[in-house]
């Protein structure tokens, strides 16, 4: 064994979670399927006093459609969407991510909650979902709340969640049937952290499109009206029309300095926004 | 301890174990079943991949006790396995070992795709394959071996399973636990404070592994800046997360810093050196530190040095910090990440030290900078506080 001690506490539904991690007063931390906080847990980055497992609660384990949107419990696995087994709106947007996470023995485990929950700038959901605008259900003992997923992700590992609450669903929006999706990353081995996110929702009939440069040591550049990105109109030669010195120019302020380090980031969205026009 | 019931290799097991226990070590030490590997330990290599109510996954960042009711099979219960009898065949036939390290985690995951893809495709298998790591073959025996596997089922009219024969939502090996079996656990033993402090006069120069420059501007005249820099106390409490543990000297300060990015957190102990220079309006600030929680030093400075902006009514204060870390925490390797940490803290710093100035009272008191910070879950301060910490105080000592 690797970790320091920690006390565990397996909750048998939602509320008693809330409870225990109030209790603890941030001395707790939530283990959904571990595959992130247990290489930290491993490593001994992290040591809480308290695991509050919260895989087993089966109000997380939901996913369906409501209102034209889908709905997803915080458990939901990378596999389950993989393979299907959740309702789909993105027409394969979503299954595309996420049959590109990690390894298949890691997306068997590894949930969207806890992915976001971890904010990790290089995690493929949380680019993803924020260029298909999806937002986030938080919930605690004194409600829930609910945020975009760029609001959510406030810098690297550093997510809007206050102590005692918890990821609770993922809301993601119907794609329109005009929509294009582009997704792209870069890593240095198939499966490990991704050094350049791009991902793109470009609708050239409504001309609306959102544009995400992730992966950038902080939280992901979201541009929810990307019109500027293409000449300042969008339409269907939006291809022909992707001005990477913008691109260049949003990764400029967003503080990299490195020009290679812009190149790849550049390179990435170009491959992102001719995926959607392919 | 907790008692932790579930079924390994088809056979009912109950045990006791610690709540950090890895399911492979559970396996490997308690039932002595040793043909589950242990390579990376953090999710990477693969080695330690088993079966988790029927799909793969990895031993060696679950926990036993999450699988309270689950349905473990390791590579000793694949001896009857019909898929993996055939894997094994070919991969003698195929060279597909040399010694056999990665053998048993890559058998589980080879196995899962046969069952599922469609085809054998050369460059589906390699992806399928990219979390098991192997050092001795290339890989090609082995994908040839699953490529062999997969033609000959598909020949024989096998369809392939698409999602591995998972039907439920949520973590494999997830929610069977019947009853709520945890114990309230002792707290972790408190560990003790760190009482070597680095002596007197012994803060050396260092060359920093890293070096973040910042610049930002303060609406006042830079000889009250400079001033404003002499007050080490001052200073200190703009600083987020930094405590002073004995009055400050004008050359030297001792305290800590306490440092969260994300779950990961640090507190670093230590004492730091003190230099200006009023002739060129800039100065120092040296120090090292240790972070006793996770085995963890760093060496720090800050070089700042004030420009006269606006007719000498505003200062532009041009900070170098730059860091050294050693230990655990140095091994994270995503520097990036530290920087971002850097960025927001100095971004917190400069608006303190603007509202300080201007006499308004500093943005997080104590308090809140506690709460804020506040333990357990802060791994990711540690990091921050080994880039600041031994920048600005110097050594550290467990929470």
């Amino acid at each position: 064994m690797k970790p320091a001690p920690f006390s565990y506490e397996r909750p048998r539904d939602l509320n008693s979670a809330l409870s225990m991690l109030a209790a603890s007063n941030g001395s707790a931390k939530i283990i959904a399927g571990g595959q992130s906080l247990g290489p930290m847990l491993n490593l001994r980055l992290v040591q809480p006093e308290l695991i509050v497992d919260i895989s087993g609660l089966a109000e997380l384990k939901q996913a369906g459609l409501s209102g034209g949107e889908l709905v997803l419990g915080a458990l939901v696995t990378h596999a389950d969407i993989e393979d299907g087994r959740t309702a789909d709106v993105t027409r394969g947007a979503m299954r595309g991510v996420a049959a590109n996470i990690a390894y298949r023995a890691v997306r068997n485990r590894g949930t969207i909650g806890g992915s976001l929950s971890h904010a990790d700038p290089a995690a493929d959901w949380v680019s993803a979902l924020a260029a298909l605008g999806a937002r986030v259900t938080l919930r605690s003992l004194a409600g829930a709340r609910s945020m975009a997923i760029e609001a959510f992700v406030v810098g690297a590992l550093e997510s809007a969640l206050q102590t005692g609450e918890i990821v609770e669903a993922i809301h993601v929006p119907a794609r329109a049937v005009s929509a294009h999706w582009g997704y792209a990353k870069s890593c240095r081995k198939t499966g490990e952290f991704a050094h350049a996110i791009g991902a793109i929702l470009v609708d050239p009939a409504a001309a609306s499109a959102r544009v995400v440069i992730g992966a950038i040591d902080t939280a992901p550049i979201v541009v929810t009206d990307a019109a500027e990105l293409f000449g300042g109109r969008i339409a269907a030669d939006y291809k022909q029309r992707f001005d990477i010195r913008v691109a260049d120019t949003l990764l400029m302020k967003a503080g990299i300095d490195d020009v290679a380090q812009r190149h790849i980031h550049v390179s990435v969205l170009k491959r992102a926004v001719l995926e959607a026009a392919a | 301890m907790n008692t932790i019931a579930l079924h390994v290799n088809r056979r009912a097991v109950e045990v006791s174990a610690e709540p950090r226990t890895s399911l492979a070590d559970f396996v490997r030490d308690k039932l002595d079943l040793t043909g589950t590997h242990l390579g990376c330990e953090h999710g990477v290599c693969g080695a330690c991949t088993v079966l988790l109510d029927g799909v793969p996954a990895r031993s060696c960042i679950t926990y036993a006790v999450a699988c309270e009711g689950a349905d473990v099979t390791t590579i000793e219960g694949l001896d009857e396995d019909e898929v993996t009898t055939e894997l094994r065949a070919a991969f003698t036939r195929e060279h597909a070992l040399q010694c056999g390290y990665c053998t048993p985690g890559m058998l589980v995951s080879a196995r899962d795709l046969v069952l599922r893809l469609p085809d054998a495709d050369e460059r589906r298998i390699r992806v399928g394959l990219s979390g098991n790591l192997c050092r001795c073959t290339g890989y090609v025996g082995i994908v040839r071996a699953v490529q062999s596997v997969i033609e000959a089922r598909r020949a024989r009219n096998i369809a392939p399973q698409t999602d591995g024969g998972r039907t439920s939502l949520g973590p494999a090996g997830s929610g069977r636990a019947t009853s709520d079996r945890s114990e309230p656990q002792p707290a972790r033993q408190a560990l003790a404070a760190a009482s070597d402090r680095a002596a007197a006069g012994t803060i050396p120069d260092f060359t920093p592994a890293t070096v973040l420059d910042q610049r930002f501007t303060l609406p006042h005249p830079p000889a009250k800046v400079f001033a404003m820099f002499d007050d080490i106390a001052g200073i200190a409490a703009c600083l987020p997360g930094v405590s002073l543990t004995v009055p400050p000297k004008p050359e030297r300060i001792e305290g800590v810093i306490r440092v969260r990015l994300g779950p990961i957190a640090a507190s670093f102990e230590g004492a730091a050196r003190v230099e200006r220079d009023p002739a060129t309006l800039s100065g120092c600030i040296v120090g090292i530190g240790t972070d006793q929680r996770s085995h963890s030093a760093t060496q720090g400075e800050i070089r700042y040095r004030l420009v006269p902006l606006e007719g000498g009514t505003a200062t532009a204060v041009e900070l170098s910090i730059g860091y050294t870390l050693t230990g655990m925490l140095a091994q994270v390797g995503r520097p990036g990440l530290v920087r971002d940490l850097a960025r927001r803290l100095v971004a917190e710093f400069a608006g303190n030290l603007d509202r300080h100035m201007s006499g308004a009272p500093s943005g997080q008191a104590a308090p809140a900078e506690l709460s804020f910070w506040s333990l357990a879950s802060d791994v990711l301060r540690a990091r921050l506080a080994r880039v600041l910490g031994r920048v600005f105080t110097g050594k550290g000592r467990a929470e």
